[in-house]
């Protein structure tokens, strides 16, 4: 026998032992969280297929072996997958929390004085020469500071199309400002508007496209917001052909934000990749597992 | 170029990038100081020192953040040649350097009231010798070197940030935060994160040097290691130390000559 093959047989053999070792733990937890009645049924069924064919002796090992394992160790193991259960808990309870902090600091992140006093500066202005504008953006500018409120984000803001709907009111105004520096497309289809989508994570890549891609850039640029489903994951990608990323530039508090969170909600499921293609300006993708809609 | 502006009428630049506020300025110089004309309208900061050289105006309104160059680097161009005027909506620390500098300033929206009163001092300014402020050079130079001071702190380190890595045709741009640890093989340094691993031509000596020493750890002379993921440190049968990367399954030797990283208290 060649050193192959029998380095086949090993691995044959411990994916066996890894397997049945797999099989017994699980044959073990149902064994601790089992009710002693259910057990005595499965003891009277193994004695129903046994007696008949003349072997009793599984039947009896069977039960013996479940009797002495719940005995001695089930209490143990019920404690165990008790406190399992309970850090499970504890995750959700600390994944809640997480998300409000990170609500919290996306709104003192978000809501930059900078921002607040030029838009106001802007209606000020407005009203003199172009009230209906006026009008328009102070509009704009109570829905957005209205979507970055934490209460009123939790009711309804968690589908696509509400957070398209927010990112709009946004780049409205900052379209008011920046005029034809600022351009904006939106490739959302209609029928992803009720896909669930965490709230804020869209504003934050816009927001970080038009301060650090396009504001600096003397020509300015356009925003393309696409989104697309491919398989069972969700592609949400905000692009903008602005000056780039700088690789010395701190990724901010908006980028691990949304990082962290995509974790706690989705774990590997979700991503957060951001690209420079070769057309030059950034890019940023948030893929998370894709559903129809809000589900109980 | 005192006896001249008693002669003719003072000219005037204004440089903002949104245009609406330029249009304000503008509408209200027209109704507090009628004489003065505009001779140039710049959109960035740039276009405000080309047009300042070529135009010459007396008076130089400059908004503070501008894509390209910023107000306030402008001025330092054009200072000993236009009387400067800055313009913002709200920039804390440079409103205070204004105020002990005397610089003139303006508040976005500008008022009517505001500007009447800036105007006529400009106006009283323009009467002594210019530049009437033979220190303004240093004040600006000081300025520009607090405000890209406090840029730094806010956005921008000395340390590398973002990771290159070429994926196709894009570069993917793979956060610090993101990784996990560096190793290095024969031709490549390998870029762990918690769902990929990336190829960079970037050698480990030159990612030690750029990289932020608190936040990555050298631990072997082929290994660099984000503090942060550290799980545990062991000792493995050969006795060799073996560090454990946090809730994820990679392990990496610790050289002898990092182990004092982790000695026991």
């Amino acid at each position: 026998m060649s050193a192959s093959q029998i380095n086949s047989g090993l691995d044959f053999l411990r994916d066996v032992f890894r397997e049945a070792s797999v099989l017994w733990w699980r044959f073990f937890d149902w064994l601790a969280v089992v009710e002693w009645r259910q057990l005595a049924l499965t003891w009277f069924l193994a004695f129903m297929v046994c007696a008949p064919l003349n072997m009793p002796e599984p039947a009896f090992w069977y039960m013996i072996v479940s009797f002495g394992v719940k005995v001695l160790a089930g209490g143990k193991r019920k404690a165990e997958l008790m406190a399992k259960e309970a850090t499970t808990q504890a995750n959700i309870a600390t994944l809640e929390r997480r998300l409000m902090e990170a609500q919290m600091a996306a709104l003192q992140a978000q809501v930059e004085p900078h921002f607040l006093f030029n838009t106001l500066a802007l209606i000020g202005q407005l009203i003199e020469t172009d009230p209906p504008e006026a009008a328009r953006v102070h509009a704009h500018l109570i829905e957005y500071l209205r979507s970055t409120l934490p209460q009123m984000r939790a009711r309804d803001g968690g589908t696509l199309g509400k957070q398209v709907e927010l990112s709009k009111a946004y780049l409205s105004i900052m379209q008011a400002r920046m005029k034809e520096r600022l351009n904006v497309r939106f490739e959302v289809p209609d029928f992803l508007g009720s896909a669930p989508f965490p709230p804020m994570m869209l504003q934050t890549l816009i927001e970080n496209s038009i301060k650090h891609g396009l504001e600096p850039k003397i020509a300015g640029g356009t925003v393309t917001v696409r989104a697309y489903v491919d398989g069972v994951t969700l592609h949400v990608e905000v692009c903008d052909d602005g000056v780039g990323i700088d690789p010395h530039a701190d990724d901010g508090i908006g980028l691990a934000n949304i990082r962290e969170r995509l974790q706690l909600l989705y774990g590997a499921n979700a991503e957060l990749v951001i690209q420079m293609p070769p057309s030059g300006g950034a890019c940023a993708l948030i893929k998370l597992p894709y559903k129809m809609m809000e589900t109980a | 170029m005192m006896t001249e502006t008693t002669g003719r009428a003072l000219t005037a630049m204004i440089a903002d990038d949104e245009a609406p506020m330029r249009d304000l300025l503008r509408a209200r110089l027209a109704s507090v100081w009628p004489e003065l004309k505009i001779v140039a309208e710049a959109a960035n900061g740039v276009e405000a020192v080309a047009l300042g050289e070529q135009h010459r105006p007396d008076i130089a309104f400059l908004d503070i953040r501008m894509p390209g160059m910023s107000g306030i680097e402008a001025a330092r161009q054009l200072y000993q040649r236009s009387h400067i005027v800055f313009a913002t909506a709200y920039d804390q620390y440079a409103l205070d350097a204004f105020e002990q500098g005397a610089l003139d300033y303006l508040l976005k929206p500008v008022s009517a009231e505001r500007l009447a009163t800036t105007c006529e001092r400009v106006r009283n300014r323009m009467k002594v010798p210019f530049p009437a402020q033979p220190d303004i050079g240093q004040q600006l130079a000081k300025l520009t070197s607090m405000l890209e001071h406090r840029s730094q702190e806010k956005a921008k380190t000395a340390y590398l940030r973002w990771i290159q890595a070429q994926v196709g045709s894009s570069l993917r741009m793979v956060s610090t935060r993101e990784v996990l640890f560096f190793q290095s093989d024969e031709k490549y340094t390998r870029v762990q994160t918690a769902s990929a691993e990336f190829l960079i031509r970037k050698t480990l000596k030159e990612l030690a040097e750029e990289l932020d020493p608190d936040e990555f750890w050298r631990i072997h002379r082929s290994t660099l290691v984000r503090v942060d993921a550290i799980g545990e440190v062991a000792r493995d049968l050969r006795g060799r130390q073996m560090l454990k990367i946090r809730n994820q399954p990679f392990e990496l030797e610790v050289s002898r000559n990092h182990t004092y990283l982790f000695q026991q208290m």
